[in-house]
């Protein structure tokens, strides 16, 4: 199956930062991908090349087997929202539908029309006057009426209020469930991915920490409690993620595909905010001990 | 694409159209009063020198009237500023607004290539600042052919009507307003996609703009071709200046018109003596004041005395190729922008 978005060596730079560096992936088709990650992990910029809006510095982009920056056969393929929702504050919400139905030749006018009569928007109403929550709906609709295979989501709820926020991502569930749609979605909030995603990509500096269907995440890591002790003396095949350490106590959360049978550690379950915060903080913890020997040296 | 176009340009075209409507209504109430002006003044039928009289009394009769100085300038302004206008507000934000505001997300995403965006918007709203631009001029043009009759029959330059290679004229008539226009608005377009901000643009716009014009008529345009060189005497019509300094030493003359080359453009003038060398004093045989004060005794001390006028200009022949040249260099330059603008957005721009 082909990938919904595959990376090799791919960076960005702006002037003489590197906003995205050496950064391999794949996101498999088929799923809501949560792309989660610390500010300026290059999620943004990975949504945006993948989305075709600008060229590579380094290395190479695919998104559904062709190129990101391709002709309009792939612009009509990938529906992309970037963050803040941009719309046009000027023209009205019909303004927006008509514009979707003369610059895509695969414009579904009844799903938009559908979209935006539940949402109760009216249609001369201008985009500018529009909630933050009614723009990021407004802006999906355009979105998902060219009737794309991808969906890129960059933070889309991330300027929304609790409620704006759990109905737009219900109702972007639903057009998921209606289209049979990819999506990827970037958040660094891992609670609204929880509720959508069912495979998560945690990005670090541009580096994958973790992938996998999140089911499969949640199966293999656990939360391990016990009387302190070197993490080193745990069996092949556990992998810590993460250790934290009191007099006594010692809580590990580690990955392993078995079970844990060495009765001197409690094993309970880890949410997947746990397990995000234990990738992130892991790199967290790896950059400043790399720091650290800098320093030194 | 086109119907998008035309939704984002809606406001700014309705606006041309207004503008260019107040423009023909101006021209058209007055226009034909100074046409029945012209055909009483009966410079239509006139021979020889009576031409001269006749055109002169013609434009003395505008003059007049402050109606007419008044509505010759602004509209000769309004021509010359039109380019400028259309870079700063149609050009600047074509693309910086869209950065600015983010929306160049939204509309790149559409299943629309970015070239093909930029290509109908610079292709659309280009021709139409060209359009408006010379329709202005053409308008113009209508309504002061009259004065440039009368002119051609003799009238003595004045503030109405200087001869059509002055920067006023040569700028706003002819086809210079269309390479103008267009030069001005690729110029917009290109500085917004660089700077990315819409303010900074304009202001980027203005100064390149501005200054173009500036450099264009001072050092760039009397270089077209090779100018003509003529050796003259000094006649009261042809010259102004004479002897000032103390006791009427320095002597300078400037060239208003050269005898048999009506129209031509004067690059340049000064005296000369008989040996063709420039000289700066006047004559000790003409610094009487009694000559002095006498134009014509003064003039023919000077020629007696072997003072010539040396003149460097451009004949009035050559005010079409000047007029083709120049607009085919902004329409170059303007051409060289779109280009870069294609560049731009085609690899770098998010």
């Amino acid at each position: 199956m082909t990938a919904a978005i595959a990376t090799q060596g791919l960076g960005k730079r702006y002037r003489r930062l590197w906003a995205l560096a050496d950064c391999t992936l794949s996101v498999p088709a088929g799923h809501v991908v949560g792309l989660v990650g610390p500010n300026g992990a290059g999620k943004t910029t990975l949504l945006s090349l993948a989305a075709g809006m600008m060229a590579p510095t380094a290395g190479t982009i695919e998104v559904l087997g062709g190129r990101a920056v391709g002709g309009s056969a792939q612009l009509a393929r990938v529906g992309y929202l970037a963050q803040d929702a941009p719309v046009y504050a000027g023209l009205s919400v019909g303004d927006h539908l008509r514009l979707g139905a003369h610059l895509n030749p695969g414009w579904d006018a009844g799903l938009a029309r559908g979209r935006i009569g539940r949402l109760d928007l009216g249609l001369s109403q201008k985009a500018g006057t529009l909630s933050g929550g009614e723009r990021a709906q407004l802006a999906l609709t355009l979105a998902v009426a060219k009737r794309p295979e991808l969906l890129l989501l960059d933070e889309p709820v991330a300027s929304l209020d609790p409620l704006a926020r759990r109905e737009f991502l219900r109702d972007l569930m639903e057009s998921v469930a209606d289209q049979d749609l990819s999506v990827v979605l970037s958040s660094h909030l891992v609670g609204d991915l929880e509720r959508v995603c069912d495979y998560l990509i945690v990005l670090v500096a541009s580096r994958v920490r973790v992938a996998g269907p999140v089911d499969d995440l949640l199966a293999t890591h656990h939360l391990l409690t016990g009387p302190r002790r070197d993490p080193g003396s745990l069996p092949a095949g556990v992998q810590v993620i993460s250790a934290s350490h009191t007099d006594v106590q010692s809580t590990l959360l580690v990955r392993t595909d078995g079970p844990v049978l060495d009765p001197a550690w409690t094993v309970s379950e880890v949410t997947l905010e746990d397990l995000v915060l234990a990738y992130m903080s892991q790199a967290a913890g790896r950059r400043r001990r790399d720091h650290h020997l800098e320093v030194q040296r | 694409m086109i119907w998008l176009t035309w939704r984002q340009f809606r406001t700014q075209a309705l606006s041309a159209a207004a503008a260019l409507a107040v423009f023909a209504i101006l021209l058209a109430a007055t226009g034909p009063h100074m046409a029945s002006l012209y055909a009483a003044s009966g410079l239509g039928g006139c021979r020889g020198g009576s031409c001269q009289n006749l055109a002169g009394s013609f434009e003395a009769q505008l003059q007049s009237t402050a109606i007419y100085p008044a509505l010759y300038l602004i509209s000769i302004v309004s021509i010359l500023l039109a380019p400028a206008v259309i870079g700063l507000f149609w050009g600047a934000p074509l693309i910086a607004r869209e950065l600015e505001t983010g929306t160049s997300a939204l509309a790149w995403n559409q299943s629309v290539t970015r070239t093909r965006w930029l290509a109908v918007k610079l292709t659309a709203v280009g021709l139409t600042a060209m359009a408006v631009t010379e329709g202005l001029s053409l308008m113009q043009a209508w309504w002061a052919a009259p004065l440039g009759r009368a002119v051609t029959h003799g009238a003595p330059a004045g503030a109405l009507y200087q001869g059509r290679f002055t920067q006023l004229i040569f700028a706003s008539h002819g086809i210079t307003p269309l390479g103008y226009a267009a030069f001005a608005f690729a110029l917009g377009v290109a500085a917004g996609a660089l700077i990315r901000r819409t303010i900074p643009a304009m202001a980027v716009t203005l100064a390149v703009f501005a200054a173009l014009q500036v450099a264009m008529p001072l050092w760039i345009r009397p270089h077209f071709a090779p100018a003509h060189r003529a050796v003259v005497s000094v006649t009261p019509g042809n010259f102004a200046g004479g002897a000032t300094g103390p006791g009427g030493s320095t002597l300078t003359l400037v060239a208003t018109s050269l005898p048999g080359q009506f129209g031509a453009w004067i690059l340049s003038s000064g005296p000369v003596n008989a040996a063709g060398k420039p000289v700066s004093t006047t004559p000790a045989a003409c610094t009487a004041p009694t000559i002095e004060n006498n134009l014509p005794d003064f003039d023919g001390c000077l020629t007696s005395q072997g003072i010539r006028e040396a003149v460097t200009y451009q004949p009035a022949s050559r005010y079409w190729p000047f007029q083709w040249i120049e607009t085919a260099i902004y329409l170059a330059l303007a051409l060289a922008l779109a280009g870069y603008c294609f560049r731009r957005l085609g690899r770098r721009l998010s």
